[in-house]
């Protein structure tokens, strides 16, 4: 039990540096990207996940330019999702870029679950302004447990075997349609241009918690973050994650959340007011202004 | 010694004027931002106490200026007499010399007055005759306003209203204040606190206000409450008679980059006041109305259809999602 806990809060800073990375840059940077954005999309692996099976997010985002980073990406809330692991490929080509960042989650709970829009702020090369650009949201249908894989008979060896058999012939057939539709594909295409190369994104296997996110985990898991990547960009992603804990949507002000009912305990004030520090204060009292946010997280778990 | 804090000076007005925190914010916002406010108001609401107060707590000059339709420039700015003893002329300078000024209905003297009285506000000094005359510092104007009696009034040019740092509409006081009212002045004159600060300690304060950090999301968050006001067309306000309207239809012309640089500096100084090194959302948007209300121009339809100026910002600032 102890050694799950460790792997899940090593697993959790890893992710939460890989997660909050782009837009830690940004915040350092200062200064927005000029980019021409010709799509930006999310997308789920599957419209329908089940309870306590990984699945994964897709962030893609096309630029017309040639960068070797994207700053200022704001990836979606994923409150009621456990965050597995993270994965980001970047390809440059004469068609631009191609930004790729694969999350692989997990859920714990049936039924449907939003996630909000990708936020990418840079300035448009348009017409040089600065715009915020937002990917599609996502509705996903959580169905009921995974049906088991084998079911064990009398006959395990004999099951097993047949199982296998079944399972080798799946995947030859799955591999030989797929190179025949690329084949096809390809000679359609005839002179036209290859698309920008992407690299393959292959999350890491990641051992799956068992236990469900209750708030006050999640706050546990952000102190991890926050500890780990102890930036203005982090400390603004945890002030959002924060805020929708206690029912505030985008746009209120600190004086709006201190109001609201969710937000009456000493330790929650607190906390709200420290992370607002983090976000707003000046470069020389970041790090004590984090540090606070650290405490305060801290104090309100420990509540 | 403990360092004296812009808070202190709250404390002490507070002291002597019952409820209207507004007003009394409102004071301290502009001395600190070396700016101008307009009140306007009732007769009655302790507008001239409150400036009053503030300049003795100041132990700084006050001078009280009633606006009538006979008042010349001179009575304001001074003029040049002639002394016969030494046989030539001298300078005698108007009741603008002073700390705080209190203009008094500044909208019942002709535009020749106001204009006086706007450009000593703008330039800071006044040319009487061949010579001009810096203004003491800190200097700061209150004016007022009623708005309930029109008659005989001249109504400010906009680009006039323009140079007011804020406009703070002080309205009546609650019950549980009136009945403070009664029990502090029913006996005697309350005496306002004196020399709770120096005017040095003003001109620290307006350095650190200044200095306060203002981040980047707040800037952004603060030219977007001043873009809606010029597009306005995509914000709706409902009438008093239910009806929903586009706030554009009730606007001519939106708000100046003067406003702009109203908002960031009333933000900084209001986290200042709140003994805060940076600025937050909630600065930003408190000031908000005081910094754009005198700023865009309604037109007639804001009165036809029975919806108050105050509601149409409050509408406009709804519309910005705050950082």
């Amino acid at each position: 039990m102890v050694r799950i806990r460790r792997l899940a809060a090593a697993l959790a800073a890893a992710l939460a540096v890989a997660t909050v990375g782009s837009a830690g840059a940004a915040a350092r940077a200062q200064t927005l990207q000029r980019l021409t954005v010709h799509s930006f999309t999310l997308a789920g692996d599957t419209g329908q996940p089940r309870v306590d099976v990984p699945f994964h997010l897709v962030v893609t985002l096309h630029v017309r330019e040639r960068v070797t980073a994207i700053d200022n990406l704001e990836l979606p809330i994923l409150a009621e999702l456990e965050l597995l692991g993270d994965e980001r490929a970047l390809a440059s080509g004469s068609n631009g870029t191609l930004y790729r960042e694969t999350i692989a989650v997990v859920a714990h709970h049936s039924g449907d679950i939003v996630i909000g829009p990708a936020r990418l702020q840079a300035i448009d090369a348009r017409d040089r302004r600065p715009k915020q650009y937002s990917s599609n949201g996502l509705t996903l249908h959580v169905a009921g447990a995974a049906a088991p894989v084998l079911a064990i008979g009398g006959d395990f060896a004999a099951g097993a075997m047949r199982f296998t058999f079944q399972l080798a012939l799946v995947v030859f057939g799955t591999l030989c349609a797929v190179a025949i539709v690329v084949l096809l594909f390809r000679r359609r295409a005839g002179g036209a241009s290859p698309p920008p190369p992407i690299a393959a994104v292959v999350p890491d296997p990641v051992p799956r918690l068992a236990v469900a996110r209750s708030p006050r985990d999640q706050l546990r898991d952000a102190l991890t973050v926050l500890r780990a990547e102890p930036t203005r960009a982090t400390a603004v992603r945890i002030r959002g994650v924060v805020w929708r804990m206690v029912g505030a949507s985008d746009g209120e002000t600190l004086a709006d959340v201190l109001q609201r009912p969710e937000a009456a305990g000493a330790p929650m004030r607190e906390l709200l007011r420290a992370l607002e520090r983090g976000a707003f204060t000046h470069d020389a009292d970041l790090a004590p202004a984090i540090d606070g946010a650290c405490d305060a997280l801290e104090r309100y778990i420990a509540a | 010694m403990t360092a004296r804090r812009p808070a202190d000076l709250t404390a002490a007005l507070s002291q002597t004027i019952v409820g209207q925190p507004g007003v009394v914010e409102a004071l301290l916002l502009a001395l600190l931002c070396n700016g101008h406010v307009l009140l306007e108001g009732p007769p009655g609401l302790a507008k001239t106490l409150a400036c009053r107060a503030l300049a003795a707590a100041l132990d700084g000059e006050f001078k009280r200026i009633q606006f009538t339709p006979d008042l010349l420039p001179s009575d304001i700015v001074g003029t040049r007499i002639f002394d016969q003893r030494e046989s030539a002329f001298a300078t005698v300078v108007g009741p603008i010399f002073a700390n705080i000024v209190l203009a008094d209905e500044i909208n019942r003297a002709p535009a020749k007055v106001q204009s006086a009285l706007l450009e000593a506000m703008q330039e800071r000094q006044v040319t009487i005759g061949p010579e001009t005359h810096a203004l003491p510092d800190p200097f700061v104007v209150m004016a007022t306003m009623n708005p309930l009696d029109s008659e005989g009034t001249y109504a400010l040019p906009v680009a006039q209203m323009d140079r007011f740092l804020m406009k703070v509409n002080v309205g009546y006081p609650t019950r549980e204040e009136e009945l403070q009212i009664l029990d502090r002045f029913a006996v005697a004159d309350t005496q306002p606190l004196r020399d709770v600060a120096t005017l040095d300690d003003v001109r620290a304060w307006r350095a650190q206000a200044h200095a306060v950090h203002l981040d980047e999301k707040l800037k952004r968050y603060i030219v977007e409450l001043v873009a809606i006001t010029r597009e306005a067309e995509r914000v709706t306000v409902t009438s008093a008679g239910g009806a929903t309207l586009r706030a554009g239809e009730l606007i001519d012309y939106g708000a100046s980059p003067r406003a702009t640089l109203a908002l960031a500096h009333l933000a900084r100084a209001r986290a200042l006041l709140d003994d805060r090194d940076f600025a937050l959302p909630d600065d930003v948007r408190a000031v908000a109305p005081h910094a754009l209300r005198h700023r865009i121009g309604f037109n007639y339809r804001l009165t036809t259809e029975g919806v108050s100026p105050d509601r149409a910002i409050d509408a406009l600032i709804a519309a910005i999602p705050a950082p």
